[in-house]
């Protein structure tokens, strides 16, 4: 090891103030920019592996699909499975494998947009990595961040993981009706979610009965 | 392990500033992160380490400070440090964005910085 010994008048300090998430956060800017001049509102959504977010987002895309133009980026680390079963709804959809990436960024999601056609969408679902903490540091671009969490993760997820609820404007409580056999209060999550941020709208679903997906839709519609 | 990230993100910058003439031996690194943000100080620690082997800054040491969170009211112009979660099972407690004063939503003011303060160096 190389060590340097000088005397303390022959040391420099420079002050940078240099961000580090700068340049996501820009890029994240620049896609905010590309998909406003074309009139597309692009929604991220945020949640646990396993919490329900590809299930939620082909439902919402059921219910959208033929009233406006719908397009859904969809992160995965390594498989496609995802991806096809929203396909097969007839919209457009891009892949984004990370490979071993833990969240998406801006970079990708910005790749992602040069892939298809804007011209005739309004609305971009991106699913993002299933992942509860890094995600939260990387803005894409998006006008609102959706936190999908269910009941089947247990009581304290909410807690658990305060920084993703913190940036979030809507928070998805999935799989309510398995909230009885879980044991786990929807309540009790809902004044988790109220204690970080008190004006964070909490809407209960379920995929299965389809118990507040229209709700889902109404406030997605009013973003 | 976004840690990972910021941390080639790091080192990608300082290396560029350690190689910019003249000649120049960094010593310190003194990065700030924010209390609103979830990067974890030991993991980044860990990860400068890995990513500087066999670079020029490879002897640098990362100092690494905490900011503290501070919020801003819009319903009762509230402005400072924000309300903590005591009971939150967690091991430290949890800045919110609870009002300390009128319970209504604030907006984060400070805290959510990842910055390089300062580089601490020598000219060789």
């Amino acid at each position: 090891m190389i060590k340097i010994e000088s005397s303390p008048e022959e040391i420099y300090d420079i002050e940078l103030e240099h961000s580090l998430l700068e340049a996501n956060a820009k890029l994240a800017e620049g896609n905010r920019a590309l998909l406003d001049r074309n009139g597309i509102t692009a929604i991220d959504f945020m949640g646990a592996i396993g919490s329900g977010k590809t299930t939620l987002i082909t439902r919402l895309v059921e219910k959208i699909k033929d009233r406006i133009g719908v397009a859904v980026f969809n992160g995965d680390a390594t498989t496609s499975s995802d991806a096809d079963s929203i396909a097969a709804y007839g919209v457009p959809v891009v892949q984004i494998a990370t490979i071993n990436g833990c969240h998406l960024d801006a970079n990708v999601v910005a790749k992602a947009c040069a892939k298809i056609d804007l011209s005739k969408l309004k609305l971009i679902f991106i699913e993002n990595i299933g992942n509860l903490i890094c995600p939260a540091e990387f803005p894409l671009g998006s006008k609102a961040r959706v936190v999908v969490v269910s009941v089947t993760e247990g009581p304290y997820m909410v807690r658990k993981h305060p920084h993703m609820f913190l940036g979030a404007q809507l928070v998805v409580i999935n799989k309510i009706e398995l909230a009885e056999t879980m044991g786990v209060s929807v309540e009790d999550l809902t004044n988790d979610v109220h204690k970080l941020k008190p004006d964070l709208r909490v809407i209960p679903t379920s995929c299965k009965t389809g118990a507040g997906i229209d709700d889902v839709v109404l406030a997605i519609l009013a973003v | 392990m976004h840690e990972l990230s910021i941390a080639s993100t790091l080192v990608e910058s300082v290396l560029k500033f350690a190689n910019s003439p003249p000649p120049k031996k960094v010593l310190k690194v003194l990065l700030q992160i924010g209390e609103f943000t979830c990067v974890e100080p030991e993991q980044l620690r860990f990860c400068y380490s890995v990513v500087t082997q066999k670079t020029a800054i490879e002897d640098s040491t990362l100092e690494i400070e905490k900011v503290a969170a501070e919020v801003r009211c819009p319903h009762c112009d509230y402005a400072g440090p924000p309300k903590y979660w005591e009971d939150a099972l967690a091991a430290a407690p949890v800045a919110t964005l609870e009002c300390p004063t009128c319970g209504n939503a604030t907006e984060a003011t400070h805290g959510h910085d990842c910055t390089i303060r300062t580089i601490r160096y020598v000219e060789q």
